[in-house]
């Protein structure tokens, strides 16, 4: 039985429109209409193109080319990619006059593919903060359960996904914004290898962090989306499972996380056994530290971009993100520079386990979507500001620029998805995707469609 | 080392050459009351532990180069 339309991945989409069952102007007809009925509800959009989209759809109806990828593909993307003649107002105050002159390296990219852009994402203002909360443009709801977030900061590209209003969308990914809202949504997303796919006309945060990634229905969607967005995508030989070394983090990572989403994890495992893999215990780094090293890296470099509006626009930043830019003015360039060396010292250690195992396996995330409103959350007895728990698996990854995808991998009993991550390689995406890709097929976990009401 | 206090961050300020941030938000990283942003003391510590860390010649990371 095929998927309703609202929530098919792209292979099956792009199908009914090489088939002649779908026209482009049709499907971009078909999420206008989603839109207008889910929009308010699930606050996903900033901006919305449709009119532009249909003109490009009717083009695509007229003579269809089979060769391009993604063509006739409706997507999103957050509102920190430029979009020709749309503005990119990062979900502030600050950049509400700020039209975009030329698209950003992804979005041609994405065109290029035949995809079509069909409105920008709510975010968590300049992507500071895993909440996904903006006073400006709304909290984004998940579409899971309404009284719970979508995680953050691609909340909206979370959302305009989850609750089917497009067929998949772009985000950043600086701590696990990508990866975070889309396991917290029973999405996948994907970041690649650190500067695989260009941020070049992407509002940085932090430049030695940044990685533009994706949300999709399905692993095999986020393969094609990396296809059409990288220079150079390699053609690998697919491995079997049984072929493979997974590593499993002794620490940290399977600590102080809700009990219902480890079971989920020891399921995947034993499927992943039962496969014949080889699951291997891997002793990573101490994440003591990690979190300060990220923020120290962090803070300056987004004070340094922002210095750029703060003289004339200061007082239009939200409160909670100028304290974090005051902090960044009042860091020592000395310790900056130290973090950027244990981030090094992070990378060497990761490649050395890298030698060992074909990828690495955690949890997406401690928790399932916490309420819209938390300010910290509890496991096990002990409490974390909300958006620290969110990206408290992810954000080690960016540091290193190690490939990493979360994937869905069941549902807790409080009704919300629960995710798991794959990293792998440096410049291993392909296999990573292919390796996700096997689980997905393989690995049967009921996740039902959210009710939307 | 002894504790962060505002005269210093105001220092930074006034004679650094940074943005005039506004007195009550350097109150707020000295003292935190309004839970916007806590724990600057605290990073300092965690960074002053890491100071102390022999790192040898390792660099900064820079971009990963592919092989």
């Amino acid at each position: 039985m095929s998927t309703p339309l609202a929530f098919a991945p792209i292979t099956e989409i792009n199908q009914r429109l090489r088939n002649g069952d779908l026209g482009a102007k049709e499907l971009i007809n078909f999420y206008r209409d989603r839109i207008e009925r889910y929009g308010e509800i699930s606050k996903a959009f900033i901006s919305l193109d449709t009119k532009s989209a249909l003109s490009k759809a009717e083009i695509i109806d007229e003579s269809f080319n089979d060769d391009l990828p993604l063509n006739g593909i409706p997507y999103a993307c957050k509102d920190l990619f430029d979009v020709k003649g749309l503005p990119t107002t990062a979900g502030s105050q600050v950049l509400q006059d700020n039209v975009a002159q030329q698209d950003a390296a992804a979005i041609k990219c994405m065109n290029q593919a035949g995809a079509i852009c069909i409105g920008k994402n709510n975010l968590h203002e300049f992507a500071y903060g895993a909440t996904g909360e903006n006073t400006l443009y709304g909290t984004v709801p998940n579409p899971y359960d309404q009284s719970r977030l979508a995680g953050g900061s691609s909340s909206g590209s979370a959302a305009a996904v989850g609750f089917g209003l497009c067929a998949a969308a772009l985000g950043t990914d600086t701590g696990g914004s990508v990866r975070a809202p889309a396991a917290l949504c029973g999405l996948v997303g994907f970041k690649p290898t650190f500067g695989r796919i260009s941020t070049q006309g992407v509002i940085p945060y932090s430049w030695t962090l940044d990685h533009v990634g994706t949300l999709t229905r399905s692993v095999a969607d986020a393969g094609i989306l990396f296809e059409a967005l990288v220079p150079q995508p390699r053609r690998i030989e697919p491995e079997s499972l049984n072929n493979l070394t997974i590593g499993i983090p002794e620490s940290f990572f399977f600590e102080s996380c809700d009990h219902e989403i480890l079971d989920r994890l020891e399921a995947l495992m034993n499927f992943l056994r039962l496969a014949g893999a080889n699951l291997k215990s891997v002793s990573m780094p101490s994440m003591e530290y990690t979190r300060t090293v990220s923020l120290t890296v962090q803070m300056p470099e987004a004070l340094s971009y922002h210095n750029r509006y703060l003289e004339q626009r200061g007082h239009l930043y939200s409160q909670d993100f100028r304290a974090g830019l005051a902090l960044g003015q009042c860091l020592l360039a000395e310790q900056y520079i130290r973090a950027k060396r244990f981030i090094e010292t992070y990378r060497d250690t990761m490649n050395s386990i890298f030698a060992e195992v074909d990828v690495i396996l955690t949890p997406a995330a401690p928790v399932i979507a916490p309420k819209i409103g938390a300010i910290e959350v509890t496991v096990d007895g002990s409490s974390e500001p909300a958006g620290n728990a969110i990206t408290r698996y992810t954000s080690f990854f960016n540091m290193t620029g190690h490939p990493a995808i979360t994937i869905p991998c069941g549902l807790h009993s409080e009704g919300l998805p629960i995710g798991a991550q794959l990293v792998g390689k440096h410049f291993g995406d392909e296999q990573l995707i292919d390796i996700a890709q096997q689980i997905e097929s393989g690995y049967d976990f009921e996740l039902p469609l959210p009710d939307l009401g | 080392m002894k504790k962060l206090d505002k005269q210093t961050l105001m220092g930074i300020r006034d004679q650094f050459g940074s943005y005039a941030w506004d007195d009550a938000e350097i109150s707020e990283l000295v003292d935190p009351k309004l839970g916007i942003i806590t724990g600057f003391q605290e990073l300092l510590d965690q960074l002053e532990v890491l100071r102390k860390i022999d790192l040898e010649a390792t660099p900064p990371a820079g971009d990963i180069s592919s092989e």
